[in-house]
């Protein structure tokens, strides 16, 4: 399985890509924005989880996210970011994010709720 | 909000280094004003717009910069390279995007984070809004939060009219 993030720092994308080396996964491709994300994507039918950023220029997460869904309704989607406002967390939801992490966060606990949803796309 | 309040920030910067470098840190005194002439340091800024409006900088001495970002990723850094500059970002960048979530009653955007190198002293500052520095000390070195900011017109405004209602 191949994982995605995006994210237009590289030190969070290292960490994160610590992380899903625990979870088993090695097979991973970063990119520092939204659009870089659904170009690769539009190309790309092996990726099996996005972690996504919502903060990055060029394009931010939540168009990012609102583009691919028109596309790749399936697609399993993190949206790891600082914004923990509530009308937030709704619009990522509402957009078609599965799933929602905020940052700073604790990389076990990270590690523990990507578990789920690669376990998810394995079945 | 009172004139500045720097509690939501203050939060931040002990959760991330509770959950994300796994140890404390010390909060100093908050000075009303700069403290002097620095040497010159990384410093991460990143600007807040909505209903209270300025910015938020952290300021990192070289040495405590290698450190924090060094252990936040398990590497050793021995000079200032892309990596510590992205990663002085990144933490300005959460410290900011997670405070305002913090703020009740306001509504505020950050803006992308910019990193430089040099004196705080001679970034410029809004002529009306507060300025506030705190220092931190942590096993891995010092490093200084600095906020500014200043409430919108529109939310005094606004603030004024709910107590008039009352």
């Amino acid at each position: 399985m191949k994982a995605l993030i995006v994210d237009d720092s590289q030190i969070m994308r290292r960490i994160i890509v610590s992380v899903l080396k625990k979870a088993g996964v090695e097979d991973i491709v970063e990119v520092s924005n939204g659009q870089e994300a659904v170009d690769l994507l539009a190309g790309a039918n092996d990726i099996g989880l996005v972690l996504l950023d919502w903060n990055m220029p060029v394009m931010s997460g939540i168009e990012a996210l609102r583009h691919i869904r028109t596309t790749n309704k399936k697609l399993p989607i993190v949206m790891v970011t600082t914004e923990s406002e509530k009308e937030k967390v709704v619009e990522a939801i509402k957009a078609g994010a599965n799933d929602y992490l905020l940052k700073p966060f604790n990389p076990q606990d990270v590690l523990d709720k990507l578990q789920k949803h690669l376990e998810a796309v394995k079945k | 909000m009172d004139a500045i309040s720097t509690t939501p920030f203050i939060e931040t910067i002990h959760e991330i280094f509770n959950s994300m470098l796994g140890m404390n840190v010390k909060v100093g005194a908050p000075r009303p004003e700069l403290s002097g002439i620095h040497p010159p340091d990384l410093i991460g800024v990143i600007g807040l717009s909505g209903s209270a409006q300025g910015m938020v900088a952290l300021r990192f001495p070289d040495k405590s910069a290698l450190a924090i970002i060094g252990h936040m990723v398990g590497a050793q850094f021995a000079e200032v390279d892309s990596s510590i500059i992205d990663g002085v970002g990144e933490l300005v960048n959460i410290v900011a995007g997670s405070a305002k979530g913090r703020f009740r009653g306001h509504n505020m955007s950050v803006s992308l984070p910019t990193v430089v190198r040099g004196d705080i002293c001679r970034l410029s500052n809004m002529a009306d809004a507060v300025w506030v520095e705190v220092p931190f000390e942590s096993a891995l070195g010092n490093f200084w939060l600095i906020v500014s900011l200043k409430q919108s017109v529109n939310t005094q405004q606004e603030v004024a009219r709910e107590g008039a209602h009352r």
